[in-house]
């Protein structure tokens, strides 16, 4: 069952196409990640689906309801920039922000202070948030945004500014949510983050949708890639079956080769034919591509270009 | 609404916290108090002022010891009526007329006919024998637990030429070598104290034959100097000046009375004689017609609560654009923004602010009552009259009416600046025009009630951001029935029209970020809503 669908969704700002036709749907009980470059339309489809904007054209359905205020109770919202009231207290805000998400006054105090208890920010329940560091300050914000233990949560950039002992406390947080069956839709440009807590990513860039699959399709993507570096004529390589092309490695030392294959290819295959053939081997490298080098892939020119632009 | 409540208990609880809403509740009753304590508190440590007073005529220095001795005892006249008015033995309660323990006079008769300005009584007073003879009368009259009286200071006390200046001087010289005295530079010895000489009155020899008539050599520039010098440093505190420079001229009448053969207890008699004269309201009922000290009050109290009208909406308000700026910069609108509509966030912000705001003016209203009655009692008339005209004009509930309205109108106009600007900078710029058109009330707030119902009050009762502040400018004078109910419908419908406009330019301004929009891109977003 899908928690949340968008059909053909658009956002324009004027003549600006910020989303373009963009349609997905998030499984339940799934975590996904949102990936994109800068000024891919990230935010705006965050901001529509938490009906923060209207979307120009297209259908949004969260939890099967056209708008998101009949069940805003059931989703939490982390947002891109962070930003909490000076004066209140941890407890004060992290309680506010539940309560405005239905919960009572004193079930959202015994929340607040149970989350903050359990992230490690015991100590500062009672402070004020000016006190907070700008890391901690984002940390009492994630509580915030799940204090009402919703069953979407959709975080904006969630991991940006934090150390990586912090980035690991979040990263519990969301598995946490995962354990109890929540779905969590998160935006990032931090691929191993995706890649080590997604199921699913799904891809924008200019606006437009380039991916939408679980992580190991995602990497399906591309082709595998081998590295071989040899003082021989490596050129027999390159008739072999399941090889793709066969090229030098630019900027590498001389006799360094990449072979692009097949995804039905065997490596072993190529280095026992290696060895029939004479071909002595000082480096023989095979790794699976990462989310990182599908992401550049798939984004690669968009993304230049977009920081040009 | 259940949010929209969320969201102003909030308000009202952090604005609560802060600093600012302290000051507003308590700065308004410390006011009040200061400025009632502030004339008694004056008086009673006034110092006595130390003059010289060198008369080488010989002529004057009689009248004006003779004068500011009648000061000091018109004084303690007044005195002694508060006095005995706040002792005066109670006859209530006592059935059996005891002979021996009745009063032997009326302490409050009398004491109110000391209470009275003029100079009869006084004469009336020192003849039959001043203080001490009064004070024998008032003896049984009085309760038993009366304290003692106490005379009150006399302000001014003639001291000597200090040690070394000779009064044979004549006056430039005179006051040339007095001036290290006035000048603070040397102190005189009273009763073997160092004390301060505030003033020196040089009369030279031939004062009187200095005095202008009519028809006669006017003044030359310059020429005051020859007459009279008085001479201080304190040139603000005018009693004793005053009092010499009267003494002396009606003393020098007197004698030219005396020249021209008439009789000067007859010139007194005639001085003294007067035409009653009443100030009526024709709209007062028959029978009180007359112009009192309350009606003079119920005149220019409005004056009073524009004031605070003004303070109470402009401290809120503001507090309402600080806090959606707050929101905006820091970003916190987007959360609240997934949880709330932007219509019940403003609706949260405007109950929650408005809570401020009548918890403040409410507290106003209850300290000034409480300070009021503390300190009303039978000495202070004003006091009396302006507590009775707080309770029975009508004026409180005006008050509240065009509190709350001009609150809704103004916060509506507050809330879409705010929601237009992501820091405090950018809004104080935009409200700089916004505080021009506030000033408009404050500036008009003394001349209105002199023509409540003139051209100027009525045409600026019709501007509805005025409406407020001026209606209750003029609410003691009754305007026109016509122009109560239209300006205060005009007031709701442009309140109802700003608090929609706002809320259009609220929505599509909380998320904005970047510059101000220009005014073009505004009407396109009140347009498309």
């Amino acid at each position: 069952m899908s928690v949340l669908e968008l059909e053909r969704v658009t956002k324009l700002y004027g003549d600006f196409r910020a989303v373009s036709d963009v349609s997905f749907s998030i499984p339940e009980g799934s975590i996904t990640g949102f990936l994109g470059p800068n000024g891919a339309g990230k935010t705006t489809t965050l901001r529509m689906i938490l009906g923060i904007l209207k979307p120009s054209e297209g259908r949004i359905a969260v939890f099967g309801a056209p708008s998101v205020l009949e069940v805003r109770t059931r989703v939490g919202y982390l947002p891109e920039e962070k930003g909490l009231y000076k004066k209140m207290t941890c407890w004060g805000i992290v309680a506010y922000f539940a309560s405005l998400k239905g919960l009572d006054r004193k079930t959202a105090k015994r929340r607040a202070h149970e989350l903050l208890e359990r992230y490690g920010l015991k100590d500062f329940a009672e402070k004020k948030t000016e006190a907070l560091s700008k890391g901690m300050g984002q940390k009492v914000q994630v509580l915030a945004s799940i204090a009402h233990d919703p069953e979407l949560v959709i975080f904006d950039e969630p991991f940006s500014g934090l150390d990586p002992v912090n980035q690991q406390v979040l990263e519990d947080v969301l598995l946490d949510l995962k354990k109890k069956g929540r779905t969590v839709l998160f935006s990032t440009h931090v691929m191993q983050h995706a890649e080590r807590l997604c199921e699913r990513v799904l891809v924008i860039a200019k606006g437009k949708k380039l991916f939408d699959g679980t992580v190991p399709e995602a990497l399906r993507t591309i082709p595998r890639k081998l590295v071989i570096e040899s003082g021989d004529d490596v050129a027999p390589l390159a008739r072999l079956e399941g090889v793709l092309e066969l090229a030098p490695v630019s900027g590498a030392k001389d006799g360094t080769y990449a072979l692009r294959l097949r995804e039905s290819a065997d490596p072993q295959a190529i280095l026992m034919s290696c060895f029939e053939r004479g071909i002595r081997l000082r480096r023989f490298d095979h790794s699976d591509p990462t989310l990182h080098e599908v992401f550049v892939n798939l984004v690669g020119s968009e993304a230049r270009e977009a920081s040009f632009r | 609404m259940k949010y929209a409540i969320l969201v102003a208990l909030r308000e009202f609880a952090e604005n609560a916290k802060t600093k600012g809403f302290w000051i507003g509740i308590l700065i308004f009753p410390i006011l009040i108090y200061v400025s009632t304590s502030a004339s008694t508190f004056l008086e009673k440590t006034k110092p006595v002022r130390n003059f010289v007073l060198v008369d080488a005529s010989g002529e004057l220095e009689e009248t004006v010891e003779q004068a500011l001795d009648r000061l000091h005892q018109r004084k303690v006249m007044g005195e002694l009526a508060s006095y005995a008015k706040k002792y005066a033995r109670l006859p209530e309660g006592e059935l059996e007329i005891d002979f021996e323990k009745m009063p032997a006079i009326d302490a409050k008769g009398m004491a109110e006919q000391w209470a009275s300005d003029n100079p009869e009584i006084l004469d009336q007073f020192l003849k039959a024998g001043g203080l001490a003879m009064a004070l024998e009368q008032l003896k049984s009259a009085l309760k038993d637990d009366a304290p003692a009286f106490e005379e009150p200071k006399r302000p001014f006390r003639a001291v000597e030429l200090p040690e070394g200046v000779s009064s044979e001087l004549p006056p430039a010289e005179m006051a040339e070598a007095l001036k290290p005295w006035l000048r603070g530079e040397r102190s005189i010895q009273v009763e073997g104290e160092p004390a301060e000489l505030f003033a020196a009155v040089i009369i030279p020899e031939d004062i009187l034959e200095r005095a202008v008539r009519p028809g006669g050599m006017p003044v030359l520039p310059g020429g005051e100097k020859l007459g009279i010098q008085y001479w201080s440093s304190n040139l603000a505190d005018e009693d004793l000046k005053d009092e010499i420079e009267r003494s002396i001229n009606d003393e020098v009448r007197r004698r030219e009375y005396e020249d021209k053969g008439v009789d000067p207890a007859e010139v007194r008699a005639v001085q003294r004689t007067f035409l009653p004269f009443a100030a009526l309201n024709p709209k007062k009922e028959a029978g009180s017609e007359a112009v009192s000290m309350a009606d003079q009050i119920r005149q220019w109290a409005p004056v009073g609560f524009v004031y605070l009208l003004w303070i109470a909406i402009f401290t809120i308000a503001q507090m309402l654009l600080n806090n959606t700026v707050e929101e905006k910069s820091n970003r916190i609108i987007e959360v609240l923004l997934s949880s709330v509509t932007p219509g019940e966030l403003m609706m949260g912000k405007l109950m929650g602010i408005a809570a401020v705001g009548l918890t403040m003016i409410g507290s106003w209203i209850l300290f000034g009552f409480g300070i009021l009655k503390w300190k009303a009692g039978p000495e202070t008339k004003l006091v009396n009259e302006l507590l009775g005209v707080l309770q029975h004009s009508g004026l409180i509930w005006y008050f509240l009416v065009y509190f709350v309205l001009g609150y809704l109108f103004y916060a509506g106009a507050f809330l879409a600046i705010g929601s237009l600007c992501n820091t405090l900078k950018e809004a104080q710029n935009m409200m700089g025009p916004v505080m021009l058109i506030m000033m408009v009330p404050l500036m008009t707030m003394m001349f209105i009630p002199k023509d409540p119902n003139g051209t100027l009050a009525t045409v600026l009762s019709w501007i509805p951001c005025y409406t407020p502040f001026i209606m209750m400018n003029r609410a003691a004078a009754d305007p026109p029935m016509v122009e109560r109910v239209g300006t205060l419908a005009l007031l709701v419908v442009s309140t109802i029209g700003m608090l929609w406009l706002s809320g259009r330019i609220f929505r599509l301004g909380v998320l904005r970020t970047g510059q101000p929009p220009k005014l073009v891109e505004l009407w396109r977003w009140v347009r498309a809503g």
